[in-house]
């Protein structure tokens, strides 16, 4: 199925739910960094929002437990990379449930959990893999706002001169304006990439490929867990560490 | 034992108003709306004071001053910006009807605790508060359950408010004294703590993730011991090179070592 036909083929009820994913990838893009930065606008976190907008969400937590963990270190210090984390969370779920996807073919290695079906965890692994270009996507569109940021700033200079409080005050409107509809326009467009190409892209895959992709949940949380192992200590503080892997072991038995 | 330190105890505590003190909280939870390279949240501070502004009455020169004063770069970390705004407030209503508060004394003030407060910030928040809430939500994702983590959420974003408002009203009861606060043994013992939660939840983290490749190995078509070893290689690959990349770029790259270790170990493919 081709983009064309799958839009061909949305409801009004489909395109309701694009409109509701758009305004929440929005509210999640003010929440990162413009407005209270919460937790909500984590990607463990936005992907269940998601998933339980889309009324899956099971698929929420399949695609969110492997991105968090992949983005754990993702931290706003020193930081180079400022991807669209969450929109891209937001598209993964959403995009993944208007292709139809859901929820049998999915769960993977995090299915296992609470007695959930195990899925495809190959599909995972490509919905994870697409969620990481799109969120790496939206870093020129952060970073171009950021310099819209600065121009405004300076065209805000002239209430130095004139005492014009209100000035400033839309100014400041205006960057959270932009932030929104920055944000509900890379999820929107996001959705229906992820819809249109991303997961009929995985059915025309050889088998060989899309098979290799089940390992990319595992190895993602794997390297993601080092990243924290090495920021935090693992050799001078290996009991803590130690003690955690023995309770994390214990759990992964009991469920 | 020490004493907890208590700014502006002993005197009769300084409050904002109720609605100035509204106002400007709200605001500064946009602080770093208009973030840009050049001077950081200058915009998103001088945003937040002007309510105390506003209730004053209107002088064209007055407030032409004002923003000068606060238009210059800012840069601490939002959580822990109230403290600084309070402080400025508190310092701008002492100074009120004497001509406000000098230039200088307002940028000395206002960089030097938004420095510390930054430092504290990322300490605390950034390293501590929020890899640990990250860890803790995956924890609880592990019961397959959405609410929890949602819970988790919420939870995270009320106590944060909180601490924001709280952190408001001690600022403007502090005014100078706020320097003593930055002393409080308990910001250490705070991160030290964040710290140490962290370590214990990527560890059960590895835990549970190195118990389902060895029960899962079927899934990738390969062998419980080969599974395990590369998922260990992998936790272990960031520690032994001693580097960190940006997420997404890990990701990218466990595409392509898929795809390398797929022919190389699972002939089982999808």
């Amino acid at each position: 199925m081709t983009a064309i036909d799958l839009m061909g083929g949305f409801t009004g009820a489909h395109w309701a739910l694009v409109g509701w994913l758009s305004l929440l990838s929005g509210l999640l893009a003010l929440d990162e960094t413009a407005l209270a930065q919460t937790w909500l606008s984590q990607p463990l976190c936005a992907a269940t929002l998601a998933g339980l907008l889309c009324g899956h969400p099971a698929l929420g937590l399949a695609i969110g437990l492997p991105l968090q963990l992949a983005l754990v270190m993702n931290l706003p210090v020193g930081q180079t990379v400022t991807g669209e984390a969450s929109a891209a969370a937001v598209a993964a779920v959403g995009g993944t449930v208007l292709a139809g996807k859901v929820p049998a073919a999915l769960g993977g290695f995090h299915g296992l959990t609470a007695g959930a079906p195990r899925g495809d965890l190959a599909l995972t692994g490509w919905l994870l893999l697409g969620a990481a270009l799109w969120s790496l996507g939206g870093h020129p569109l952060v970073q171009a706002q950021r310099r819209l940021h600065l121009i405004w700033m300076l065209q805000g200079r002239r209430t130095l001169r004139d005492g014009n409080l209100v000035r400033i005050e839309r100014i400041q409107g205006r960057c959270l304006a932009a932030t929104l509809v920055r944000g509900a326009i890379y999820g929107a467009a996001g959705v229906l990439a992820v819809a249109g190409l991303w997961v009929p892209l995985y059915g025309v895959l050889p088998a060989g490929v899309r098979g290799a992709m089940a390992w990319v949940p595992i190895l993602a949380s794997a390297l993601g867990i080092g990243a924290v192992l090495e920021r935090y200590g693992v050799a001078r503080h290996w009991r803590w560490v130690g003690a955690g892997v023995v309770a994390g072991w214990s759990l992964g038995v009991l469920t | 034992m020490t004493e907890p330190i208590r700014p502006g105890a002993g005197e009769a505590p300084a409050r904002l108003t109720s609605g100035v003190r509204r106002s400007v909280f709200v605001r500064t939870l946009a602080l770093q709306a208009s973030w840009n390279h050049q001077r950081m949240q200058n915009l998103g501070l001088l945003v937040c004071l002007m309510p105390w502004l506003r209730d004053r009455e209107r002088d064209a020169d007055r407030d032409r001053l004002f923003c000068r004063r606060y238009y210059e770069f800012f840069n601490t970390n939002p959580y822990l910006a109230g403290y600084v705004i309070g402080g400025l407030l508190r310092l701008e209503h002492e100074r009120e009807g004497a001509g406000g508060l000098p230039r200088g004394q307002s940028q000395i003030f206002r960089d030097s605790l938004a420095r510390a407060l930054a430092s504290l910030g990322d300490q605390l928040f950034w390293l501590g508060l929020r890899p640990a809430a990250a860890l803790l939500g995956c924890a609880l994702a592990l019961t397959g359950r959405p609410w929890p983590v949602v819970g988790l959420g919420l939870a995270a974003a009320i106590g944060q408010l909180v601490w924001r408002w709280r952190s408001l009203g001690r600022g403007y009861a502090a005014g100078y004294d706020i320097v003593s606060l930055l002393g409080d043994a308990r910001w250490h013992r705070a991160i030290a703590g964040a710290k140490r939660a962290v370590r214990v939840l990527a560890g059960l983290s590895a835990g549970w993730l190195l118990r389902h490749a060895w029960e899962g190995s079927d899934q990738v078509g390969t062998t419980p011991w080969a599974f395990l070893a590369v998922v260990l290689g992998a936790m272990a690959l960031p520690v032994l090179v001693r580097r960190r990349w940006a997420g997404e770029f890990m990701v990218l790259a466990t595409g392509l070592a898929a795809l390398l270790l797929a022919f190389a170990l699972g002939p089982k493919g999808s």
